[in-house]
């Protein structure tokens, strides 16, 4: 084989692996190969959830965010693993109630802790504001003064009632029915502040 | 007129071999029209190559002392009347068993038009033809496909294939005399060539990962249309046609070819695995040096195994077997791999959906309704890449709103098509494995030459 044939023979197959080293190095220069879905946050180093909403609805929606996170790192795994683990439907275990549970507990401790947990008055003034109350009661609690409210009821006390009180597998199952939920959650509220009161008044 | 008879006979091959992926990119459209599943569409493609692959040989043989001409136009026929056939199926069982059909027949009309060509023009020409019209429709044929289902429908595909074979019917005839007189002689039989069958095979195995992944990708993962798909895809064929002033420039022999072929093609493959993005300008390169490696591979390949052997519709049929037995081992080899991938693919894309829901700065509300009609969707189409755009479709948002609703409907298609782009991408590495494979096949024919 002359040099001039070797040559030729030589020079497509070197074309060939300076064409495909170019695309390839090109390629990984600008991703190629890391080209994958959003990991998921490590749901025990989360950030602290934040909220377009404000009042009720922004505090619920903090709470819920950060409670899952809690309880997703109590349990192992990522906060979107157990979120969609929870929008399944069926029974849910002890296990991931209780996590559930524990998780919004620490909410509650981490949101006092960061000073963002509204007044029981700020809360009070909105829960009544939205309620079904007839004008005359209205009128009788907004007529209550916030220093008396902040000084019987405290935001974070009420919270742990509530979440300790709440049915969270009813609450799970009633998750696609905003009604049934909101119900649930109103009857759980009010029972918190009436054992609060209670409380009061058996000490003093 | 011995032209035209020989362009429509060399039409019909590259019309046979376009169909062993022409369905490509109508099969989501298929799917959708038939109501079946994506395990049993897949069978349109399966069962045309499978039964090409199996018939191709026994057709040569069948050819051994009978009319060359009028079998070649009874299978043309055959392969008409099933394409018909297949345009108007009512379900996927008469469309799989149309497509059997056509298959027989097309392999009768392929092994057949090559003893045509030969009779017809010369033995080097009317191989060189053969082999063109073959590569060219391996090419072209999920382009043609998508563009008809995107203008028409899938049934069009098959629609305007029976005109060109009608035509062909007449045009294998007209070589009567001349076929009759070439099979009177008793030619010499010559051993059929292994190795370089067995390049064909795995190297059209490898191209399964671009002639039908790649598209599949394109349709059902990143959400394009047929005719954009068709379009993209298109860079195949082109770069396929560059190849032969790229060989005459530089006159390397086929050995170097075929060798720099596989290269390309594996090289190619491994850039579709390692995409930086589902931007479509990243796919061009890729598609270009499968493109490229496809142009250098087949046609040398196959002129290797057929080059002077005795007779040509047997070493022929040997070939079309061995590239087809190719495109099942690939989709059988890779469509568990892929679909496999694509399962364990859902999780982390679930994941990251949820993620974006739950973060983005919208209103309670607003990611509840979010969340309930993507369940919805991902329940509708189960298996498949979802489409989440009907879940937006269906709310609606405040002025405020609308920006970030858009943003997040932009981030979570991202997320999609990531998750897509991730899942294919095994399946590609072991289309560029084959295509290794083919290459040191390649190697060993040559050190067992130079002993």
């Amino acid at each position: 084989m002359s040099a001039v044939t070797r040559l030729r023979a030589g020079a497509l197959p070197a074309l060939a692996a300076v064409l495909v080293g170019g695309v390839l190095t090109v390629q990984i220069a600008h991703g190629g190969g890391r080209y994958s879905p959003l990991r998921p946050a490590n749901s025990c180093i989360a950030p602290p959830a934040t909220s377009v909403s404000t009042g009720i609805d922004g505090l619920t929606e903090q709470l819920v965010l950060t409670g899952l996170d809690a309880a997703a790192c109590q349990i192992g795994m990522s906060r979107e693993e157990f979120a969609l683990l929870l929008a399944e439907p069926g029974t849910h275990t002890d296990a991931q109630i209780n996590a559930l549970r524990s998780g919004l507990l620490t909410a509650v401790d981490s949101l006092k802790a960061a000073g963002q947990l509204p007044r029981a008055s700020q809360l009070a003034r909105e829960a009544v504001d939205a309620s079904n109350l007839s004008g005359f009661r209205k009128t009788a609690i907004r007529a209550i003064p916030d220093s008396l409210i902040d000084k019987t009821l405290t935001t974070d006390d009420i919270l742990r009632r509530t979440i300790n009180d709440l049915d969270l597998r009813a609450m799970l199952a009633n998750l696609s029915n905003r009604h049934d939920l909101t119900v649930q959650v109103d009857a759980a509220v009010t029972k918190a502040v009436q054992e609060r009161l209670a409380d009061l008044l058996h000490c003093c | 007129m011995r032209r035209a008879a020989a362009a429509l006979l060399a039409l019909t091959v590259g019309c046979v071999l376009a169909d062993s992926a022409v369905v490509t990119l109508a099969l989501p459209e298929i799917l959708e029209r038939l109501h079946t599943t994506v395990g049993q569409v897949a069978w349109v493609l399966i069962a045309f190559n499978l039964v090409l692959a199996v018939v191709a040989r026994p057709a040569a043989w069948f050819y051994k002392g009978h009319n060359a001409a009028v079998l070649c136009a009874i299978g043309i026929a055959v392969f008409a009347g099933a394409s018909a056939l297949c345009a108007v199926a009512g379900s996927l069982d008469v469309l799989i068993i149309a497509r059997s059909v056509q298959a027989v027949g097309g392999a009768f009309a392929v092994v057949g038009s090559l003893q045509l060509l030969v009779a017809e023009l010369t033995e080097r020409r009317g191989t060189a033809w053969w082999i063109a019209a073959g590569v060219f429709g391996t090419a072209i044929g999920p382009m043609a496909g998508g563009l008809l289902t995107d203008a028409f429908s899938w049934r069009s595909i098959f629609i305007v294939q029976v005109p060109i074979a009608v035509l062909a019917i007449p045009a294998a005839l007209v070589t009567h005399r001349k076929s009759v007189q070439s099979v009177a002689d008793d030619p010499p039989r010559h051993r059929v060539l292994i190795q370089p069958n067995i390049a064909l095979a795995l190297l059209s195995a490898a191209l399964t990962a671009a002639l039908f992944l790649f598209v599949l990708l394109l349709v059902d993962g990143w959400r394009r249309s047929p005719a954009v798909a068709a379009l993209t895809v298109s860079a195949i064929p082109l770069a396929a046609l560059f190849s032969r002033p790229l060989v005459r420039t530089l006159r390397a022999g086929p050995l170097a070819e075929t060798t720099s072929g596989c290269l390309l093609i594996a090289g190619g493959l491994t850039g579709l695995a390692l995409l930086p993005s589902a931007d479509l300008a990243w796919t061009i390169a890729p598609q270009a040096l499968v493109g490229l490696g496809l142009g250098l591979t087949l046609d040398p390949l196959t002129l290797r195994a057929m080059d002077g052997r005795m007779p040509y519709s047997l070493h022929g049929g040997w070939t079309i077997a061995a590239r087809h037995a190719g495109v099942v081992l690939g989709l059988a080899i890779l469509t568990p791999v892929f679909t496999a991938d694509l399962r364990s693919a859902q999780p982390p894309a679930k994941n990251a959906i949820t993620a974006l829901v739950l973060n983005a700065p919208l209103t309670p509300e607003d990611k509840i309704s979010i969340a309930r009609g993507l369940a919805d969707q991902l329940k509708q189409q189960s298996g498949r890449v979802p489409d989440l755009d009907p879940a937006f479709e269906k709310l609606s948002f405040s002025p405020a709103e609308k920006p970030v609703a858009a943003e997040l409907e932009r981030d979570l298609n991202l997320q999609l098509q990531k998750a897509a782009t991730h899942a294919f991408r095994n399946a590609f590495l072991v289309g560029a494995a084959l295509a290794v494979a083919a290459l040191l096949s390649l190697i060993t024919l040559r050190r067992r030459s130079a002993q």
